[in-house]
């Protein structure tokens, strides 16, 4: 048993993510409640939707920095066709998600056909999809949505929150995607050396336009929710979300560099940067400590999970 | 050949325009920051307005949000030999050389909405800290004076969110039974207000009374999460802007009150400064300041 917690590669974030648990535990009894447990969750879900799908597109070398601004478009566009009285909820959903997985598509072909660094590439749709969400919303917050879009973001299922219930399944869909198929394999063969995956045969050009098309879809995904969360269609929402997403995935242990990672590393690395900053507002730090311990405890974090990794060696 | 006959023409207009420059009303320039902005719309619309019953000419230009613009703009005005300016400012340092222009040329200028560095003839517009004094003065009316208080602040350090804190506080300070309970930002946005708020259901509950967000999208945010957690009625939640949802929100009874600035005021005394300032009137006070005004449900 103990042999078997070592070997996993996600031991070192766990770890971390128990002791920073039991250290704002020590601090307020309000935080071990199965309340508080659920608003974490509740409150990770859309970080650690964008994270999921933005996991494919790191172990295959690349990277998305239009995440925030999918999540944007993917919210405003949502919020356009739930108006009271329009659409029926699952065209809407439909739409929104095709959508995504298109303005995924875009990045993924600019990346394949254009040969700039992915980087780069997704910092100018990150820019671009921000005006896209601003055009569509005319600037505004759209809001008078339908009561059934407002229930993905607040009603219960099973006695879940339906945002939980969506980490779930999108944690589920991504586990076996990464791990049990054809797919998941080349993503990690591609992410560790392409020119070897091409030369075995590859299509490696096919594979790396999909990872942009997953981290899209599940952007869309996440701006359905964080629009049926907030009940308004906001074009200014999700700035700055890519670099949580991003930030979660390498905490999780994915490398930078591609060719390895793990969804279980990112939903820890998701849960760990969550009670993070659930437990800072529980025990009331001072806003602007707040963002110094923040980054403090990640780094922290990251250089103990390098450590415990080499000594596992 | 074309171009130059336009140039000749448009020569010609201004010129006409400027030999008619002796008439009987008064002509007065007005450069706004943006017309894309709802709220500065609304300022132009109540100028023009006030224009009309005063018999004045206006000419409203549109600066787009540059400066640079702005200043051209102002330039223009002074060769047209306008006789008053009415500015608003796209920026605090970068729209100052238009105020100093204009007082070089002998033209007086108002400024209305927001400054510029340089000091203009009179400013017509509305203090940040009063909107969150007010509001904080509503919470302690509500209160009677004693309770436990949320406070949301906007991004740390930009001059709306130092303001609105320093109005906040004053109100703190007057009322030693109001307790702030906590303040952290929810960086003027809703989904982070959200969250945040849900934070502090648990680890205040019940003892949450009253919640001020310095602007209307967080204050939306944290209504939200009370509503979801069934405990809006009894919590006091007033936000700072009047936007149209939280309009919409306390005419349907869930947010308790927003403080809105009075467009139609500050275009209307602006114009009356303006020409009290051509006319060359004496002007008892040169900062008028307009109330904000509470929107809440009766």
């Amino acid at each position: 048993m103990k042999n078997l917690f070592l070997k996993s590669p996600t031991g070192g974030i766990f770890i971390a993510l128990v002791l920073v648990c039991l250290l704002f535990g020590s601090l307020t009894s309000r935080f071990f409640t199965p309340m508080n447990m659920s608003v974490i969750l509740n409150q990770v879900s859309v970080n650690a939707i964008l994270a999921f799908g933005v996991t494919f597109v790191i172990i295959a070398g690349g990277i998305d920095l239009s995440l925030g601004s999918l999540l944007a478009v993917s919210g405003v566009i949502v919020a356009l066709l739930s108006q009271e009285g329009s659409y029926a909820l699952w065209i809407g959903l439909l739409l929104t998600l095709l959508a995504g997985m298109a303005m995924g598509a875009f990045n993924g072909a600019l990346v394949v056909l254009t040969k700039v660094p992915p980087f780069i590439v997704t910092l100018g749709t990150m820019t671009i999809g921000r005006g896209v969400a601003l055009l569509l919303s005319k600037g505004r917050p759209i809001s008078d949505l339908n009561e059934s879009l407002n229930f993905l973001g607040s009603g219960d299922m099973m006695g879940l929150p339906v945002p939980i219930i969506f980490l779930i399944i999108s944690f589920v869909f991504c586990q076996l995607l990464l791990t049990k198929t054809v797919f998941g394999r080349y993503v990690k063969a591609i992410g560790g050396n392409e020119m070897a995956a091409f030369v075995a045969g590859v299509r490696v050009n096919r594979i790396k336009l999909w990872v942009y098309v997953i981290s899209g879809l599940f952007a869309a995904l996440a701006g359905i929710l964080l629009t049926a969360r907030i009940n308004t269609g906001q074009p200014n929402a999700g700035l700055g979300f890519e670099l949580d997403a991003i930030a979660a995935v390498i905490i999780g242990g994915t490398s930078t560099r591609g060719g390895k990672g793990t969804i279980t590393g990112t939903l820890l690395g998701v849960l760990f940067i969550g009670v993070i900053n659930n437990g800072l507002d529980l025990i009331n730090v001072s806003a602007y400590w707040q963002q110094v311990i923040m980054g403090g405890i990640i780094i922290l974090a990251v250089v103990l999970d390098g450590l415990y990794q080499k000594m596992k060696k | 050949m074309k171009i130059r006959v336009l140039i000749l023409f448009v020569a010609c207009l201004v010129g006409s325009a400027c030999s008619e420059k002796k008439k009987d009303h008064l002509v007065i320039g007005v450069s706004m920051l943006s017309m894309q902005n709802e709220f500065i719309q609304q300022v132009a619309d109540a100028l023009e307005k006030s224009a009309k019953t005063a018999n004045v000419e206006l000419i409203v230009v549109d600066a787009e949000r540059s400066s640079l613009k702005q200043v051209e703009q102002v330039e223009s005005f002074i060769s047209q030999q306008v006789d008053a300016i009415i500015l608003n400012p796209c920026e605090f340092e970068a729209s100052s050389p238009a105020v100093e222009k204009a007082q070089k040329a002998g033209i007086p200028i108002v400024n209305v909405n927001s400054s510029t560095k340089s000091k203009p003839d009179a400013f017509v517009g509305s203090d940040d800290a009063e909107s969150a004094n007010m509001a904080m003065e509503l919470i302690a009316k509500h209160l009677n004076g004693k309770g436990n208080v949320l406070m949301i602040q906007g991004y740390m350090g930009q001059a709306a969110q130092l303001d609105r804190e320093r109005g906040a506080k004053a109100v703190f300070a007057k009322y030693p039974g109001l307790k702030l309970l906590a303040s952290q930002t929810g960086e003027w946005d809703r989904a982070k207000s959200m969250s945040l708020m849900e934070n502090w259901i648990q680890s205040f509950g019940d003892q949450i009374q009253a919640v001020f967000a310095q602007n209307d999208e967080m204050g939306l945010g944290a209504l939200q999460a009370l509503m979801d957690a069934k405990k809006d009625a009894q919590v006091y939640v007033v936000s700072v802007d009047g936007i149209q949802d939280a309009r919409k929100s306390v005419e349907q009874g869930n947010l308790d009150a927003t403080l809105i600035q009075n467009a139609e005021k500050q275009g209307s005394e602006s114009l009356r400064m303006a020409v009290e300032l051509a006319q060359k009137k004496k002007i008892k006070e040169s900062n008028i300041l307009i109330p904000f005004e509470i929107f809440q449900k009766k």
